[in-house]
């Protein structure tokens, strides 16, 4: 989005680890959220509360305004870049319910994400990449980036990887933005794809630059059993229901008024519960959501649910094929189950960062935690924290967060960029530090399996630094974590191939992932409350008094890590307890 | 690898191609037809064992029914010789890469082309017993 | 868990000289993908395997790859449907970079070709979205689903033949904008496809609607393409 904007004015170059389609906001299901109030009522003041509440108030409340202001604008321009929506019967753009999303009034869920099918992120990824070729944007695909390039405390540009050829590559820049997505693959069972391993956010951590609310990772509450592939929220929204080994609708419990639209991290702790009381499906860990009409139009008629026309509402096998053919199509495909005929096996799976670089309400990244800029560097998406999504992402906010702060980002970017002039650097000894991590990957003498090391991280994480965190197991996890970088010094890498040497970058990406495990670990054992995403079993309630603040943490060049904190901007919203 | 964005020059679109993929088809649908029916025919109305020279040589003598045969088989051998050479330019441009060798193959097959519709029809108009 | 044989293609263009065969043995279930295979090949036997992939789950589109004869993403194909004994190797038509990495950019020049992105004579409403009916909406509906994987166009024996084809994928593309209701680039588009390598290249042979892992009837969409093209200029 934002290369859109720049190209357009300046010389824009796009780096990219993969070719762009097959970048992971494609991957995203559902829908973004934007109260255009197509099918009933809405307001973007709602759809901001909405938005606070989920983040359990530890949400910038001023950004998150903004951004559900711009939203409504935003949406309406992805569709004039040709984005095909649904439609509804007025031939307007066609919304959705979803969770956490409600009418601020009647406290039901409201229809505010516009959605294309259920592939959403396809569409909007796609449709950004069309426009980008449109207005001749240079990409330069495949080339991962393996550093940032900061001259007297500004950054002057990359330095990048070409997997083809294995050489280094240094882009003189006046302006960098960060838009790298997350880094789920530090978990086991997540639904990012191999390449989120968040390596630019590593890279500044060991530029001495700051991670905001690391300890804040969304575990999505519907993943496939095992696999963890996402099985979108607007399953939900279109009236799936969970179902324990009781044949209960548990949701009832935990969420007395939306039910099973109650925000992410409320849900995914509801499953977590009832597996630990023993009410996984077949004594598994497990539950089922049920999309199947028999089921949706029973709970639908339990719950007196009305459509916009005051009708009671009630869904088909073929509605449910076409409005949810994707998710359709992965049941089918890894479980060999019609989501029609079977409920669908799912427990919670990591899925989003709402924590990463510092960032303002126009994408510039700050430097430390008292919100000083950092010249020439931008962030928008995922990696970046303004912070919108606070201890907790709605769904369908994370679409919208992309292209808002991306335009944002790319406007300012245009605008700071055209004043400038190319800063000086040393091109030589930007190579060479590189070079010099890269060889010693690769002529270590050392014999541990990088490969080995992930795999005990990512089960360690998951172990211990999940849904619900005890004080031991975030301490166990940073000794363990120590222990694995110090391993991680001496790894082998077989492949000294300069073309394609994917099993280089994936072992540099194992200690990217490393660095951003031991932080998130840090910075979970220090916030002594439960908030949002992030539940810990000795301290279950929310403390506002002390920590209504956000964690800005350091990895310093030791290996230690400092953390400070920075206060939450509250303006309209008090916080309050959270109950849906 | 290295894409830079670069505004294509659009060919612009071959009337030939369109025709010749419509006439592809009107001339397979049709042959389709009167092969079936010539394959009947020959197969019950003459016989197997009855087909020679002088059976094709009288229907062709007969006053009207005569002109009939005639305009069939001339259109079949038109339809048959074209829908053919056509089907094996398409071959020819899928796999001769070298140009000077596709334009060779091209004109002999075009050179057939009209060898065979001129001796057929010249037979055809001109064939007495 | 049951023992399975992947037979799979290599090539490093720094060392060899043509691609050989290699065969590895790995225990996997029914439901394991083979892409799971591979990975555990490449992290736990031998480093230098190359492919692409990402997602994982037959979204993005980068390990489109030919399993036992057959164009199959690897993260989709499991191995209960592939069988025990698995052979593997890089889409046809592409040059290899490496294993089974193939150089997607001629494709990609396919693909840029046909203007796909959204063309509109007319401003955008001063303020709301542009209408669209459902019924408009789903005329085009299939074709937005392609992932450019490229699974369609390198099974294709047409662009096997002649690699300057451009291919079901950019036909795919180039629906998708032809028939959306309010794209106003169809005519041009139309003119850019209506060539010899073209549209017209297609022998309706099928092979790219079998390869599909979207499930796309690109066959069906190159054939409304090449109708519209006959009644438009008719």
């Amino acid at each position: 989005m934002a290369a859109l904007y720049t190209g357009k004015e300046v010389d824009t170059a796009v780096i990219s680890k993969l070719y762009p389609t097959r970048s992971h906001t494609g991957a995203a299901q559902g829908g973004i959220g934007a109260a255009l109030g197509n099918l009933e009522e809405d307001h973007w003041e709602w759809h901001a509360f909405d938005t606070v509440k989920g983040g359990d108030y530890l949400s910038d409340q001023d950004v998150v305004e903004v951004m559900c202001k711009d939203a409504i604008d935003i949406v309406y321009e992805l569709e004039h870049m040709g984005l095909p929506f649904d439609r509804t019967s007025e031939g307007r753009i066609s919304q959705r319910r979803f969770g956490g999303h409600t009418n601020n009034k009647t406290k039901k869920a409201v229809m505010r994400t516009c959605n294309a099918a259920d592939r959403t992120g396809h569409m909007i990824l796609q449709t950004l990449y069309q426009q980008c070729i449109k207005n001749n944007v240079n990409f330069f695909d495949e080339f991962q980036v393996v550093d940032l390039i900061f001259e007297e405390g500004e950054c002057r540009g990359v330095v990048a990887y070409e997997i083809l050829t294995g050489e280094l590559h240094v882009f003189h820049a006046k302006g960098v933005m960060i838009a790298t997505g997350g880094w789920g693959r530090v978990w086991s069972v997540t639904s990012n794809a191999l390449t989120l391993t968040g390596d630019l956010n590593a890279i500044l951590l060991r530029n001495g630059y700051p991670m905001e609310d690391m300890e804040f990772f969304q575990f999505h509450p519907t993943g496939l059993h095992k696999l963890g592939i996402l099985i979108t929220e607007a399953v939900r929204g279109e009236g799936g229901v969970l179902i324990n080994s009781e044949g209960e609708r548990f949701m009832n419990r935990y969420a007395p008024t939306v039910k099973d639209l109650a925000s992410r991290d409320v849900v995914s702790r509801a499953i977590y519960l009832e597996l630990q009381a023993g009410k996984g499906i077949n004594g598994e860990r497990y539950v089922h959501l049920d999309i199947t009409p028999e089921t949706v139009n029973h709970y639908f008629k339990e719950d007196d649910a009305r459509a916009v026309d005051g009708k009671l509402r009630s869904i088909t096998a073929e509605y449910v094929q076409e409005k949810l053919e994707d998710i359709s199509d992965f049941c089918e495909t890894y479980l060999g189950i019609e989501p029609t005929k079977d409920p669908i096996p799912v427990h919670p799976t990591a899925h989003y960062a709402m924590g990463g670089i510092p960032t303002d309400v126009d994408s510039r990244v700050f430097s430390d935690e008292n919100n000083t800029i950092l010249s020439g560097l931008y962030s928008a998406g995922e990696c970046a924290c303004i912070s919108v999504h606070g201890a907790n992402r709605l769904g369908s906010n994370s679409l919208l967060d992309l292209v808002v702060f991306g335009k944002r980002g790319g406007h300012v970017m245009v605008q700071e960029v055209k004043e400038k002039e190319f800063g000086k650097i040393d091109a030589q000894k930007a190579i060479d530090k590189v070079q010099a991590e890269f060889d010693a990957i690769l002529n270590s003498k050392g014999q541990n399996s990088p490969n080995e090391i992930r795999e005990e991280m990512q089960i360690l994480m998951t172990d211990k630094v999940s849904v619900f965190r005890t004080k031991e197991g975030m301490q166990e996890s940073v000794a363990k974590l120590r222990k694995l970088k110090e391993r991680f010094k001496s790894i082998k890498v077989s492949d000294t191939s300069k073309c394609f040497n994917l099993e280089l970058l994936e072992a540099w990406e194992v200690g990217c992932m490393l660095d951003l495990a031991l932080v998130t670990a840090k910075s979970a054992l220090a916030r002594q409350e439960s908030r949002g995403a992030h539940a810990r079993e000795d301290y279950t309630e929310r403390d506002d008094a002390n920590w209504l603040k956000h964690t800005i943490a350091f990895l310093n060049s030791d290996g230690s890590i400092t953390l400070k904190y920075k206060p939450v901007t509250v303006t309209k919203y008090k916080p309050q307890k959270r109950v849906y | 690898m290295k894409a830079i964005g670069q505004m294509p020059r659009p060919k612009s679109g071959s009337t030939f191609e369109l025709l010749s993929w419509f006439y592809m088809r009107v001339s397979g649908l049709l042959m389709a037809l009167m092969i079936t029916f010539h394959l009947l025919w020959m197969h019950l109305i003459v016989g197997l064992d009855n087909i020679n020279f002088s059976v094709v040589a009288d229907r062709w003598m007969y006053p009207i029914t005569g002109t009939l045969w005639r305009v069939f088989d001339l259109l079949l051998l038109i339809f048959a010789v074209t829908h053919g050479m056509n089907g094996i330019r398409f071959s020819i441009e899928d796999y001769v890469h070298n140009r000077s060798w596709q334009l060779f193959l091209k004109t002999a097959v075009a050179i057939l082309l009209l060898f065979l519709l001129f001796i057929g029809s010249y037979i055809v108009f001109v064939f007495e017993v | 868990m049951k023992k399975r044989t992947l037979k799979i293609k290599r090539f490093n263009p720094t060392k060899d000289k043509k691609p050989y065969w290699q065969e590895f043995v790995v225990e996997a279930e029914d439901t394991d993908r083979i892409l799971d295979a591979l990975n555990h090949i490449k992290w736990y036997v031998d480093g230098s395997l190359t492919m692409r992939r990402s997602c994982a789950h037959g979204i993005c589109g980068s390990d489109a790859m030919c399993i036992n004869g057959k164009n199959l993403l690897a993260c989709k194909a499991l191995f209960k449907e592939v069988g025990d004994d698995v052979t593997i190797e890089p889409l046809a038509g592409l040059p290899v970079i490496r294993d089974l990495v193939v150089d997607m950019e001629p494709f990609m020049e396919h693909y840029r070709t046909v203007l796909p992105y959204f063309i509109s004579e007319t401003p955008p409403p001063s303020y709301g979205e542009r209408l669209q009916s459902i019924e408009e909406r789903k005329i085009f509906d299939d074709t937005t689903k392609c992932i450019l994987c490229a699974a369609c166009t390198t099974s294709c024996p047409s662009f096997w033949a002649r690699g300057e084809y451009i291919g079901p994928s950019a036909i795919v593309q180039a629906h998708r904008f032809i028939f959306d209701s309010r794209d106003d680039g169809a005519a041009a588009r139309l003119d850019i496809l209506g060539n010899a390598d073209g549209v017209w290249r297609c022998r309706t042979i099928y092979n790219c609607t079998n390869a599909c892992p979207r499930g796309i009837e690109v066959t069906k969409a190159v054939g409304e393409v090449k109708k519209e093209i006959l009644f438009s200029t008719l």
